[in-house]
């Protein structure tokens, strides 16, 4: 059983948190501060699973984690999961993350916010390992997308042609990641 | 991969959204992000209240803009009403992003409940199968209470029905154990059980890798409703083992199919015994043996997923080998492994091979192959730079540790204790205290080893380790003196810690007289060596060490001046700690006062203190859970350690039984022997006493005949239980009356052996038998018989009414309690060689009494129980067997070897097992049967 999963940047700012057991907010920013203290400090050639912090609270639980360039994947799990089967879980997690954002990169993650919940859904659910083989997980988002699409070429077509057009230079401007501050979509629409 | 590069913002992509993000990211300070925050949040919230015309698109973009926020830390106070509503909207789009916002941020409590659960009711009876999967999965990431009251029934129908379409069986099964986890007692076992454990044998792997952790979670609680998942597991297990990994096509990972599924099903194993089936546990034993090959084929692929995977089946593999108990020759092969492992560059192998051998020491059969690896592990404790790889090598050494190696482990726990990690010192404090006090042969071993603990890491010795070294010192009167003259050598020290201050206070106040004769510690020098600490410690240690003073008064009449002078002082006697300034006034009024005679009645030695479980143990149980079931299993397998403190008695348990007086006085008196077949305690007369011992070559026989009765008995054994059918014969021609057949277990059997037997009728008609199973569970090793009192009335050949009421000793011996192993030559001289110690063996040379004829040898030793090993011992006129005797508590693995000598017409038997108080009673049942 899983009982939290945690995506933390090399700079401790969490990028997915998501949590299969009742914490406050305020608990959940100690438990990513104090996670972060415990998996930073770590060498990368040492082992994955480490003990320790809030989230174990003396219990059978262990973290496990994998560090992928700026990003910390971390995995609370109980004993009843097996660590490498774990450690092979994010490989497939991330892998599929990639393959949905083609090159899947730390943006992706903040812009993206409900997708990646939407792809983790399909891997993890309730804290219970959903499903394992990647195309089956790919299968299920692409049918996703397909509802999605269908249902936005309905109803969404005109807030779609605008965020078209000002969509096409929008990319451009996110190269040099400091974004110069555009007018809110919302203050647009009530120009129209 | 996941390098900082542009995010591609996707033609549905929210604008606003990315916009609000970049700003934030682009906030210089953490005001302006609050800032920017803030004005977002009110820009919601009027959005939400004042703009009824929202449509889904823009909720959507609300919803996550919040989602971010509290990601950011921020709490979400609104927006839940929203969501709800999103929920029940007919769009998949909105509703996804309902049932997120719900699952992330709304708490259980939350009155919204009662409508989610309505959403979510209406969402699980749709045609839609996307949409019954969004509330399943909505439903087990939120798994609280009235999710499982609201959906404990339907789901399990939902499971099992035909029309569920494959993936949202696989969230079924899923969503059911997660509420399961939950509220275990909603859940009614039988009901769907079989068809539960049909899933494992569906041809969506999805769906079995589900329907496998689901079982695994119900079978714990209803194993009897779902062992029909054994075979079905076994089956599957095998097929995925044997196939070669084209066969599984997608579940394939890395080259290794289906990983997680075996993992899974492995798991579930571990809920059961070994199989009973020959087939299946053949069939699972070839599985094992499959797994274990394939760790030494070259790998397929170089990637660390690949090895991940392999090892990820391989360690469950071994878990499984571990839990069976059963197969030496895979627990060796196990262990050997996990041997390889320890030396493996890659670090996690190194961790999980050390935790796993952990479960591998305690193992009977594997305990002695754990040991080859005690240098790696060492060694690994003493180079290895990760530390939850050192913890796991300390939580080693202590498994494995036993008399024999007790003194090097300790040693290198307490060498690497100077250097260790804080966050585990006070943990491997613990333990070296726990195992010096285990395996101490010698006492001025372990007080040398707790001084030395206290002073390499005293801030770590807890309380509990510094009572116990002075409870121990205080009951062994042959250690005192040393520990006296040992905490007077510590405190001379330039720097002496605290805790070792109390210890020597306490100790020196007990037991000072011992070395005050040497004029290098003469009381004197005791008093000003402890009151030189005294200003630099802490209050409760200056009480005791007050107390220590007062002590001394008694010892040494010569200090008392000294003493009177420290109660005196302003500094104790005007303290403002109440406690210090009480002992101050009182112990002063007492050294005054108080005659000697006084004062040594008041002062005296401490009484030995009762003896209990150290509480060592159950601090470390405490702060280690898991660590309970491990030394649980420990103490069941292994045999006591040899310093246990009371005097007296090997075994508390004889002490339990009142009735059985001279029993308990020959264990007083020290007659360590193990009693043999008949003890003289049997206050009542046996009547089949003389022919009894025919049963222990076989398990049926006749157990006593006369003209009137004849009583017959089959036993049959498994593992540590038993069941003897006694069958009643009435040889007369009118019926017996007031039958009544009672068992006992005397004296210290009934602790060892339970007996539960079902009643019989009283009245046993002419001409008939009658039949009655009694029941026996063996609890630990036992010496003695239960003893059958069977008493009824009968009519004899002259026609009056006679009483039957005679004793007979039931067929019960430790031996039945055999289960036969199999081993090689090389195997059993191993063992054999390990089993060297004087008290693991028992010999008898006695006399052939019938022709030594290998036919019926070979007859009664196979009746004995344990397997007849042949082409292993190097000479063919000897037998040799091997068997492991099941009892609750643990598993002894006993040997035997039968050496006929046909010109002198004499036998030597010899029986070695890991257990001391079993090849005494071994050999006296089976070397008076040749």
């Amino acid at each position: 059983m899983i009982k939290a999963i945690l995506v933390i940047n090399n700079h401790g700012k969490p990028r997915l948190l998501k949590f299969y057991q009742h914490y406050s907010e305020e608990m959940q920013q100690q438990i990513v501060r104090e996670t972060f203290q415990l998996v930073s400090k770590r060498d990368d050639n040492v082992c994955n699973f480490l003990e320790g912090g809030t989230l174990i609270d003396g219990n059978d639980y262990r973290l496990i984690y994998r560090h992928y360039a700026t990003l910390y994947f971390i995995f609370c799990v109980d004993s009843s999961e097996s660590e490498l089967g774990i450690l092979d879980l994010i490989q497939v997690f991330v892998e599929t993350l990639d393959r949905c954002f083609e090159n899947v990169c730390e943006l992706d993650l903040i812009f993206h916010v409900d997708r990646v919940h939407h792809i983790l859904g399909e891997i993890v659910m309730g804290g219970m390992v959903l499903e394992t083989n990647m195309n089956e997980i790919l299968q299920r988002i692409q049918e996703q997308d397909k509802i999605q699409k269908q249902e936005a070429g309905i109803t969404a077509a005109p807030a779609r042609a605008v965020s078209a057009v000002k969509n096409m230079n929008i990319s451009q401007q996110l190269k040099d990641i400091k974004l110069p501050d555009l007018p809110s979509l919302s203050n647009l629409k009530n120009a129209f | 991969m996941l390098l900082q590069k542009m995010p591609a913002v996707k033609g549905d992509g929210m604008r606003g959204l990315a916009v609000f993000i970049s700003d934030i990211r682009n906030c210089k300070s953490k005001e302006a992000e609050l800032k920017r925050i803030n004005k977002e949040l009110a820009n919601i919230r009027s959005k939400f209240k004042g703009d009824k015309t929202l449509d889904g698109y823009q909720k959507k973009k609300y919803v996550c803009k919040l989602l971010f926020i509290f990601l950011l830390g921020n709490d979400i106070d609104f927006g839940h009403m929203e969501a709800v509503n999103l929920l029940s909207s007919n769009k998949y789009t909105e509703k996804q992003i309902g049932y997120l916002f719900i699952s992330v941020l709304i708490e259980q409590q939350s009155d919204l409940m009662k409508l989610i659960v309505q959403g979510i009711r209406n969402d699980l009876t749709s045609r839609n199968p996307v949409h019954v999967n969004l509330a399943l999965q909505c439903i087990s990431n939120m798994g609280s209470r009235e999710m499982v009251e609201a959906f404990c029934t339907d789901l399990p129908k939902l499971l099992v029905s035909g029309e569920t379409i494959d993936f949202v069986k696989q969230s079924a099964a899923l969503c059911i154990l997660k509420l399961f986890r939950n509220s275990p007692d909603s859940f009614q076992p039988g009901e769907y059980a079989s068809r539960i454990v049909h899933l494992l044998n569906d041809s969506h792997m999805g769906v079995v890798t589900s329907a496998a952790s689901l079982i695994e979670a119900l079978s714990k609680k209803w194993p009897e409703e779902y062992k029909g998942a054994v075979p079905l597991a076994i089956s599957r297990l095998s097929r995925i083992v044997t196939a070669t990994y084209t066969d599984l096509q997608d579940y394939t990972y890395y080259f290794v199919p289906a990983p997680w599924l075996c993992v899974k099903l492995l798991r579930l194993l571990q809920n059961y015994p070994p199989p009973d089936d020959p087939s299946n546990k053949a069939r699972l034993l070839e599985c094992l043996e499959g797994i274990l090959n394939k760790a030494q084929d070259a790998p397929k692929s170089k990637k660390v997923q690949h090895s991940n995977a392999k090892n990820a089946v391989l360690f469950e593999a071994i878990a499984l080998i571990i839990h069976m108990d059963s197969e030496p020759q895979l627990l060796v092969r196990a262990c050997n492994q996990l041997g390889t492992f320890l030396s493996h560059r890659e670090t996690n192998l190194r961790y999980l091979a050390l935790e796993s051998m952990c479960l591998l020491a305690t193992s009977e059969f594997s305990h002695d192959a754990v040991k080859k690896h005690q240098e790696t592990i060492i060694n690994s404790l003493k180079t290895e730079r990760d530390v939850s790889v050192r913890q796991r090598a300390v939580d080693l050494l202590y498994a494995m540790c036993d008399r024999s190696n007790a003194n090097q482990i300790v040693a290198e726990m307490l060498t690497y204790l100077e250097t260790a990690d804080y966050s585990i010192r006070e943990e491997m404090v613990l333990k070296v205290a726990i195992l010096a006090e285990k395996y101490a042969t010698d006492y001025t071993w372990y007080v040398d080893v707790i001084l030395k603990l206290i002073r390499i890491a005293g801030d770590y010795v807890s309380e509990e380790v510094w009572y116990r070294v002075i409870q121990i010192v205080v009951n062994r009167e042959d250690v005192q003196g040393y520990a006296a003259k040992t905490v007077f050598e510590a405190l001379q020290r330039p720097a002496c810690h605290e805790n070792m201050v109390k210890v020597g206070g306490y100790i020196l106040g007990e037991f000072g007289n011992f070395i005050a004769g040497d004029e290098r510690s003469t009381a004197k020098i005791q008093f000003e060596l402890l009151h030189s600490k005294f200003h630099l410690c802490s209050i409760t240690t200056r009480c005791l060490l007050l107390t220590t003073y007062i002590k001394f008064c008694n010892l040494f009449p010569e200090v008392k001046p000294l003493v009177q002078q420290v109660f005196q002082t302003d500094h104790n006697l005007r303290n403002p700690d109440a406690e210090l300034q009480q002992r101050s006034i009182e112990y002063l009024q007492m050294a005054k006062l108080a005659s000697g005679d006084v004062l040594a009645t008041i002062l005296e030695v401490m009484p030995a203190f009762p003896e209990k479980e150290s509480s060592l143990l159950a601090k470390l149980k405490k702060s280690k859970p898991q660590l309970e079931e491990i030394e649980r299993e420990e103490k069941e397998k292994r045999a006591k350690p040899s310093a246990v403190m009371s005097e007296g008695s090997t075994s508390l348990v004889d002490f339990d039984s009142s009735s059985d007086n001279t029993a308990t006085l020959a264990d007083v008196f020290g007659n360590s022997s193990a009693p043999g077949l008949t003890l003289n305690s049997d206050e009542v007369e046996i009547a089949n006493k003389a022919d009894i011992s025919k049963f222990v070559t076989k398990s049926n026989a006749i157990l006593w005949e006369d003209d009137y009765i004849q009583v017959g008995c089959k036993l049959e054994t498994r593992n540590n239980l038993g069941r003897l059918g006694m069958f009643y014969g009435n040889k007369t021609s009118q019926p017996f009356n007031k039958f009544t057949p009672i068992i006992t277990c005397p004296g210290a059997l009934a602790v060892q052996l339970q007996a539960q037997a079902k009643p019989v009728e009283p009245l046993v008609a002419a001409g008939t038998q009658v039949q009655q199973l009694i029941n026996f569970v063996c609890v630990q090793e036992f010496q003695k018989m239960p003893i059958m009192n069977i008493k009824f009335t009968f009519t004899d050949r002259a026609g009056a009414i006679q009483n039957f009421d005679k004793n007979f000793y039931l067929p019960l011996f430790i031996s039945k309690f055999f289960e036969p192993t199999n081993m090689t030559s090389e195997q059993f001289f191993n063992r054999w060689k390990s089993l060297g110690a004087a008290s693991q063996e028992a010999q008898k040379i006695f006399a052939a009494q019938s022709p030594m004829e290998t036919a019926t040898i070979e007859t009664k030793l196979k009746g004995f129980g344990a397997n007849l090993l042949t082409e292993v011992d190097p000479n063919p006129d000897n037998y040799v067997c091997a068997g492991i005797i099941h009892t609750q508590t643990q598993q002894i693995g006993t040997l035997i070897r039968l050496e006929p000598n046909k010109q002198a017409k004499m036998y030597r038997l010899t029986i070695r097992s890991s257990k001391d108080t079993v090849v005494q009673t071994l050999v006296d049942l089976l070397g008076n049967q040749f």
